[in-house]
């Protein structure tokens, strides 16, 4: 200060003496006031210097944006800022989209799921809701309600299934009533928001001023039947919903928090308000939340359908088994009537099935298979098997061979077969059993013809085996002499015990056994002299045979002399086997009178 | 689509429900005029190629028995006074009731609509009654809620004097 009104006087003096003293002037002048005047031209230079400037702004400009957003006026600033960044980003996608779309891919992805899990979420609970009950017995009550009271049958499940539904909300301009915006629930009827909205603050207002309340009061709930309306009101706006059914209190905290959060977003456009809703816009996210929806809960019926499908599943399944079982059941007693069919001696006629028990009616051979066992054997319950078989003679084959076999008792190695009526016995068989079977087999059921092509008589063949023993055995004699030679006593015992077999084994057949005895000489000597000795060797071996055992009628003895030589004659051997007796066998059958009173041999 | 508040006012069976049935879309009851004193209608005008949404206040008329709210005029946009020209009294009743209306809310756009001009052996409102008014600034017209006449026009114009504003 004091600087300053020195200053001034002397410029004060200098006025009132100009030319005397302007030199001295002007550089005291400098000496008191370059300082400053450089100053102002250094400010000069950087207002005017556009490079200054800028660096000026650049340092300033990020805490400038910030004081301003503190002030709370930050719509103006995002109004300025509007343009220039939708341009920027427009140029950004124009020039590589890439970079935006990576940029936004992380926010993008979430929410395009959310969006799409809400939509098929309200998708799936509609149409479950519909499908609950379009069909039951309520759904019925229902519609009969619907046609009663004439509202729409959605109406009336909603009304009746919804425990609430936020419908719409009103976003509304408290000053004028004007709708800011305005959000409708998917379905749900909405009336012209503009004329809602204004009737509601009429409304408001005319409470207001009927009932003399203060003016910060609010009517907070209208409720019409199962409408309500909710309202919440802030300084500059105020928040409707329309709500059918009863919406938890909690509700209200709701409406309030988001009333608050556009009065505080939308501050400077609520107070500016000139009827232009476009700013408001954006509000939408916000009263959309309060679109809420609850379905009334309902455990028990939610697990029903569960319920219901196993229980479903389990009787189709028990159905199923049963059905397959019983299925299972007939084919195998099919097959096991097909093998009793099959069975000789068994003949099915009828059979029935009643329950799990089957009936059989038919009739079976004694001889036949145990039928019984033929149930176990098919793997069946023979307690389910209710046989009634009548018993009857079979002329089946199998059946006649069996019968036969069982009253002729073959001995071993002979078996019995019958095909058409013939019985056909195969094997060696003694003579008094071929006997037995001749004279039975015409008595037996079923068989007409018997067949012994197959038949051997085995005491026949022995008969032949002791025919050619016999015949093979040549007794000896010494040159001239009717004695058996020393050692050949063996073999008289031998012939005699043959003789006497064949004679018992001939008895059985009938036939009468006769034994010549050939007496033979070698040519030594005349044959005058060889004749009788030859006949006299034979009464000697036929003596010898009666000795042994031999009865006498059937051996005759002769004599052949050399008339029949064994061997050639030419060398001492064959002479030597010549003088000997042979044995020749003849069988010949019993005169039919004797076989009656024949009694055996021995 | 901008959205302006309008209300109705004037004395009671002067016209203004049967104007505003006239040319708007409504959906509440008459009724709502008798119980709580007003009834909200809308009206969409186009001007200047633009759309405009008119929130219709139909105000129940004053008469001796109920006195008019003024809670409803709140944050109106512009107003259409109604008289009935052929009844010279109610103009006045208008007048006075404009004078209350800018005392509670201040100067916005208004509109004097004469009604009932299709009576006109019974008008009893002289031309220089209509242009000391006109010189207060007041834009007149004579409507006929009965034939339509100059009601569209008068809405028209209202909205062309709220978006000036």
């Amino acid at each position: 200060m004091a600087e300053q009104a020195q200053r001034r006087a002397f410029e004060a003096q200098a006025q009132e003496k100009p030319t005397d003293n302007n030199h001295a002037f002007e550089e005291l002048r400098h000496l008191i006031v370059a300082p400053e005047q450089e100053g102002i031209a250094a400010i000069q230079d950087r207002l005017e210097n556009l490079e200054k400037r800028t660096q000026d702004v650049s340092s300033v400009v990020a805490e400038a944006i910030q004081m301003r957003r503190e002030k709370g006026d930050d719509l103006a600033l995002a109004d300025a800022l509007a343009p220039t960044i939708q341009e920027t980003l427009r140029e950004s996608v124009r020039r590589d989209p890439h970079v935006l779309a990576d940029a936004l891919f992380p926010v993008m992805g979430p929410a395009i799921r959310k969006s799409i899990t809400e939509t098929l979420r309200g998708m799936l609970e509609s149409f479950n809701e519909a499908l609950e009950h379009s069909l039951s017995w309520r759904g019925i009550q229902w519609r009969i309600e619907s046609f009663r009271t004439g509202k729409s049958f959605a109406e009336i499940v909603m009304m009746h299934s919804l425990l609430y539904r936020v419908e719409q909300v009103f976003l509304i301009h408290r000053e004028t009533g004007l709708v800011l915006n305005h959000v409708v629930a998917p379905s749900a009827p909405a009336q012209d928001a503009d004329m809602v909205a204004g009737l509601l603050s009429a409304i408001q207002q005319f409470a207001r001023d009927s009932f003399q309340s203060g003016k910060t009061e609010n009517l907070g709930n209208m409720t019409f039947d199962e409408l309500q309306i909710r309202v919440v009101s802030g300084p500059n706006a105020v928040i409707a919903a329309a709500i059918r059914g009863h919406a938890p209190e909690t509700y209200n905290l709701a409406m309030q928090e988001t009333l608050e959060e556009v009065q505080r977003l939308y501050s400077s456009a609520l107070v500016n308000f000139k009827g232009d809703p476009g700013p408001f816009r954006p509000a939408e996210s916000q009263i959309a939340r309060l679109l809420e929806t609850q379905y009334r809960e309902k455990p028990a019926d939610r697990k029903r359908p569960r319920a219901a499908i196993i229980t479903g599943a389990v009787a189709a399944a028990v159905v199923i088994g049963w059905f397959a079982y019983s299925t299972y059941l007939l084919v195998e007693w099919s097959r096991f009537l097909s093998e009793l069919r099959k069975q000789p001696g068994i003949v099915v006629v009828s059979y029935t099935q009643n329950g799990r028990t089957f009936h059989v009616q038919g009739f079976r051979d004694p001889l036949a298979e145990d039928p019984k066992k033929l149930v176990s054997q098919a793997g069946l319950d023979p307690d389910r098997a209710d046989l009634q078989l009548a018993p009857y003679y079979s002329l089946d084959d199998a059946i006649v061979a069996r019968r036969a076999t069982a009253l002729l008792h073959p001995p071993a190695g002979v078996t019995l077969t019958a095909k058409d009526g013939e019985l056909i016995p195969e094997g060696s068989a003694p003579q008094n059993w071929i006997a037995q079977l001749e004279e039975k087999a015409p008595w037996i059921a079923g068989v007409s013809k018997l067949d012994e092509s197959h038949l051997q008589n085995s005491t026949l063949q022995q008969l032949n085996t002791l025919k050619s023993t016999l015949e093979s055995i040549v007794l000896l004699f010494p040159l001239g002499r009717a004695e058996l030679d020393a050692g050949q006593e063996a073999n008289l015992t031998k012939a005699a015990k043959n003789i006497r077999d064949l004679v018992a084994q001939a008895a059985p057949l009938h036939q009468i056994v006769t034994v010549d005895l050939v007496g033979h000489t070698d040519i030594t000597g005349v044959e005058a002299a060889n004749l009788p000795l030859s006949r006299e060797r034979a009464d000697q071996i036929r003596a010898a045979l009666l000795r042994n055992g031999v009865k006498s009628a059937s051996v005759l003895p002769r004599g052949v002399g050399t008339s029949q030589p064994l061997h050639d004659e030419s060398t001492e051997e064959g002479r030597r086997l010549n003088r000997s007796v042979t044995f020749k066998l003849t069988l010949s059958p019993l005169p039919a009178a004797e076989i009656a009173g024949a009694a055996p041999v021995n | 689509m901008l959205q302006k508040k309008v209300c109705m006012l004037g004395s009671f069976s002067v016209g203004k429900s049967s104007l505003v049935r006239r040319l708007v879309e409504s959906m509440f009851d008459e009724q709502y005029h008798t119980t709580i004193g007003v009834k909200v209608d809308k009206k969409v005008v186009n001007t200047g190629g633009e759309d405009l949404t008119l929130v219709l206040w139909d105000i129940y008329g004053e008469d001796v028995f109920q006195k008019m709210r003024m809670s409803y005029l709140r944050g109106m946009h512009g107003y259409i006074l109604v008289a009935d020209g052929t009844r010279r009294q109610t103009l006045e009743d208008a007048l006075a009731l404009n004078e209350r209306v800018v005392a509670e809310v201040g100067k916005v756009p208004a509109l004097l609509a004469l009604n009932k001009s299709d009576l006109t052996d019974q008008w009893e409102i002289d031309p220089a009654r209509e242009a000391q008014l006109t010189a207060a600034g007041w834009t007149l017209e004579h409507t006929s809620a009965k034939t339509g006449d100059a009601v569209e026009k008068a809405f028209l114009h209202l909205a062309q004097a709220m978006l000036a504003k």
